[in-house]
């Protein structure tokens, strides 16, 4: 399995990035999600791993080995696409078999390592039908098998799950997540999807307007997002963010609301800013509801998710929040509400650069 | 109560009648000009008939078939037909699928490339013919002088020689027609999707077994098209034989279709006998067509 190394790739159309210089490394047998709105890049920096894409500048190495310029086959790679990819006029036999072929390998051994990743995927019964009367679902685990039948050194995956239905999707997330443990497989997978994301990848690249925003795990991305975009883009509903002022320790929004900042964030928000306007932002777990909580808000709306409740509040008529509940408690519309957010999971933005103030660390 | 306008007497068309309005006319244009001839050219192929004489068709059963099955000559003209027939599609569809392959890529002019490509094809038959059979002319023609030949007296005489004469006929009808085959062979290649060949690449296949497994596969089903659209005309090939040989040298290239016009409108207008010769023709070309559509539906459905 590769390491696989990007450093300054870029591709650029006349004066327009498609992506703007990245560096990027993903260690081998890693899970690395490319994770970002269409049109941000993702899909080609992915082609450019592949080699089905040019780079107009950087270089790509695989275990050192440079590969910026190599044919696709030169790479040892896999690739998965959207729609599969897979030759329509062939079996799914056929189609799992053709890297093998491609390679020469003798008839008894296409057919035995054939069988071997049939099993794996558990298509044994669909090897004398055709793509074409397979669902979605058995088609990409076809694509996966031709895929997985050449042991590469490396998997890119292009949004796999994406022409797939809901339901079928989450099998096949969970069946894609099992095959990376079992193969170890270096595996490169771009989504638009962030729950797609955050379900499977070790590390996630998120990315937006050509350039990428934040590198990091799961956690990272959710909890220390690393600009506004970030916190925006991860989770559903996003970061619940609140425009205001800060000034010797407190943060004043709304009308005449204030909340005090804990005390550790304060020199970094003081080095940053000084005093001046400030983007608060919090997840809506943070958020805790109690009578005695500083900031005030009004239920705008609140829906009940299985689980837990979603209450959407109103803060000054001006921005509405959404906060986490138990489902036990029943809010009215229209009544008075008030929370205090954990201190532990308040985060700080800048409202110029948009980038994410972090408290410094101790060292 | 309120006094109803009177009502509109006449009555709604119905779906049924509408519908038959609308295919009536064509029904009887079609029974006019199609359904009638076809029967009634099967009922001439039974009967001692010319349209020239004042006699009335006389019945004479299978006369005529046993007549043309017989005679020896009724068999060359069939061999030259399904010789040419071979040797002019077979090599339409190389020259076409060949050209097809290479102007696939788009560059700069091949929209105008491709366009004269297909000029020949839109040209008539009959025109093609006559100028080639100038440009075949042993004296004056300039396609020994293109190939080389200077010396009037060790020339191939193109038109002169029963195996060079229909050659002749095979290298125009290969002119003229493989830009068809390229067509629909461009019309096949540009189907194929880009991801198969990227897929392709990624698996590591070389451009031989990516040809030999993707792109001939694929374009299958359009290449087998027009090999059943060639083979048809190939088989009632009339108007480059009449512009170029005539038939001749002897009765060389003289193929079924020409025989067939001899006989219906030269020397005694034979109505019955050419009749039964087109329904010979007929029933070859359904039977042919037949085994290259269920070839077609094979490797359609797999």
């Amino acid at each position: 399995m590769a390491t696989i190394e990007l450093r300054g790739v870029e591709k650029r159309f006349g004066d327009q990035y498609a992506v703007k210089p990245m560096d990027l490394t993903i260690e081998s047998g890693e899970f690395v999600v490319l994770l970002g709105p269409s049109g941000c890049g993702k899909t080609t920096t992915l082609r450019m791993i592949s080699g089905l894409e040019a780079v107009t500048g950087g270089a790509i190495t695989f275990d050192g080995r440079d590969v910026t310029w190599s044919h696709p086959s030169d790479r040892d790679i896999a690739f998965v696409c959207q729609f599969f990819a897979l030759y329509s006029h062939l079996t799914c036999h056929d189609n799992i078999a053709f890297p093998l072929q491609a390679r020469g390998e003798s008839r008894g051994e296409v057919k035995r390592q054939v069988a071997e990743v049939a099993e794996l995927l558990q298509i044994g019964h669909l090897l004398n039908v055709r793509p074409g009367a397979l669902s979605g679902g058995d088609q990409q685990r076809v694509a996966l098998a031709r895929a997985l039948v050449r042991r590469p050194a490396a998997f890119l995956m292009d949004e796999p799950l994406g022409a797939l239905d809901a339901d079928f999707r989450e099998t096949m997330r969970a069946e894609i997540k099992r095959l990376h443990l079992e193969q170890k497989a270096t595996t490169v997978y771009v989504t638009h999807d962030q729950i797609e994301a955050m379900a499977m990848g070790d590390k996630i690249v998120v990315m937006s307007a050509a350039e990428v925003q934040q590198v990091g795990s799961p956690a990272d991305v959710y909890y220390d997002p690393a600009n506004l975009f970030v916190a925006r883009f991860i989770g559903s509903p996003g970061m619940n963010l609140l425009s205001g002022r800060y000034e010797q320790g407190v943060f004043r929004f709304g009308t005449d609301q204030s909340y005090t900042v804990p005390a550790d964030v304060k020199p970094a928000l003081e080095r940053a800013i000084g005093q001046g306007e400030l983007i608060l932002g919090f997840r809506p777990e943070a958020v805790n509801v109690q009578p005695s909580g500083p900031i005030a808000s009004k239920v705008y709306a609140s829906d009940l998710h299985g689980g837990y409740a979603m209450l959407h509040l109103d803060i000054g008529g001006e921005t509405v929040v959404h906060a986490r509940a138990g489902r036990g408690q029943r809010y009215a519309m229209d009544s008075e509400v008030r929370f205090d957010l954990d201190p532990e999971q308040v985060r700080f933005f800048h409202p110029a650069t948009e980038e994410a103030i972090r408290k410094e660390q101790v060292s | 109560m309120s006094v109803s306008p009177t009502p509109r007497t006449r009555r709604p068309l119905s779906d049924r009648n509408i519908t038959l309005l609308f295919i009536m006319p064509t029904m009887v244009i079609l029974v006019l000009m199609n359904v009638y001839p076809l029967f009634y050219s099967l009922y001439l192929s039974f009967t001692d008939y010319s349209v020239i004489s004042a006699e009335p068709p006389k019945w004479i059963g299978l006369e005529n078939y046993t007549t043309i099955l017989s005679d020896q000559r009724f068999w060359s003209h069939f061999a030259v037909t399904g010789r040419f027939a071979f040797l002019s599609v077979g090599l339409q569809m190389l020259v076409g699928f060949g050209l097809a392959l290479l102007i696939r890529e788009k560059f700069r002019g091949s929209g105008l490339v491709t366009t004269l490509i297909l000029v020949p094809m839109m040209l008539s038959p009959v025109v093609v013919g006559v100028f080639w059979r100038l440009m075949f002319n042993p004296s004056y023609g300039i396609f020994n002088y293109l190939l080389g030949f200077t010396d009037i007296n060790t020339a191939p005489e193109w038109l002169g020689q029963p195996v060079l004469a229909l050659w002749a006929i095979v290298i125009v009808d290969v002119w003229m027609w493989s830009p068809f085959v390229m067509l629909l062979s461009l019309a096949g290649l540009s189907a194929i999707p880009n991801y198969l060949y990227e897929a392709a690449a990624i698996d590591r296949a070389g451009a031989w077994f990516q040809f030999r497994r993707i792109t001939l596969p694929q374009v299958m089903p359009l290449l087998l098209i027009a090999v059943l659209f060639r083979t048809i005309e190939a088989l009632k090939q009339f108007d480059l034989v009449m512009g170029i040989t005539g038939g001749g040298p002897g009765d060389a290239t003289e193929m079924v279709s020409v025989r067939l016009y001899r006989e219906a409108f030269q020397g005694q207008f034979d109505t019955g006998l050419s009749s039964a010769l087109a329904y010979i023709v007929l029933i070859v070309i359904v039977a042919i067509s037949n085994l290259y559509i269920r070839q077609l539906n094979k490797v359609r459905e797999g």
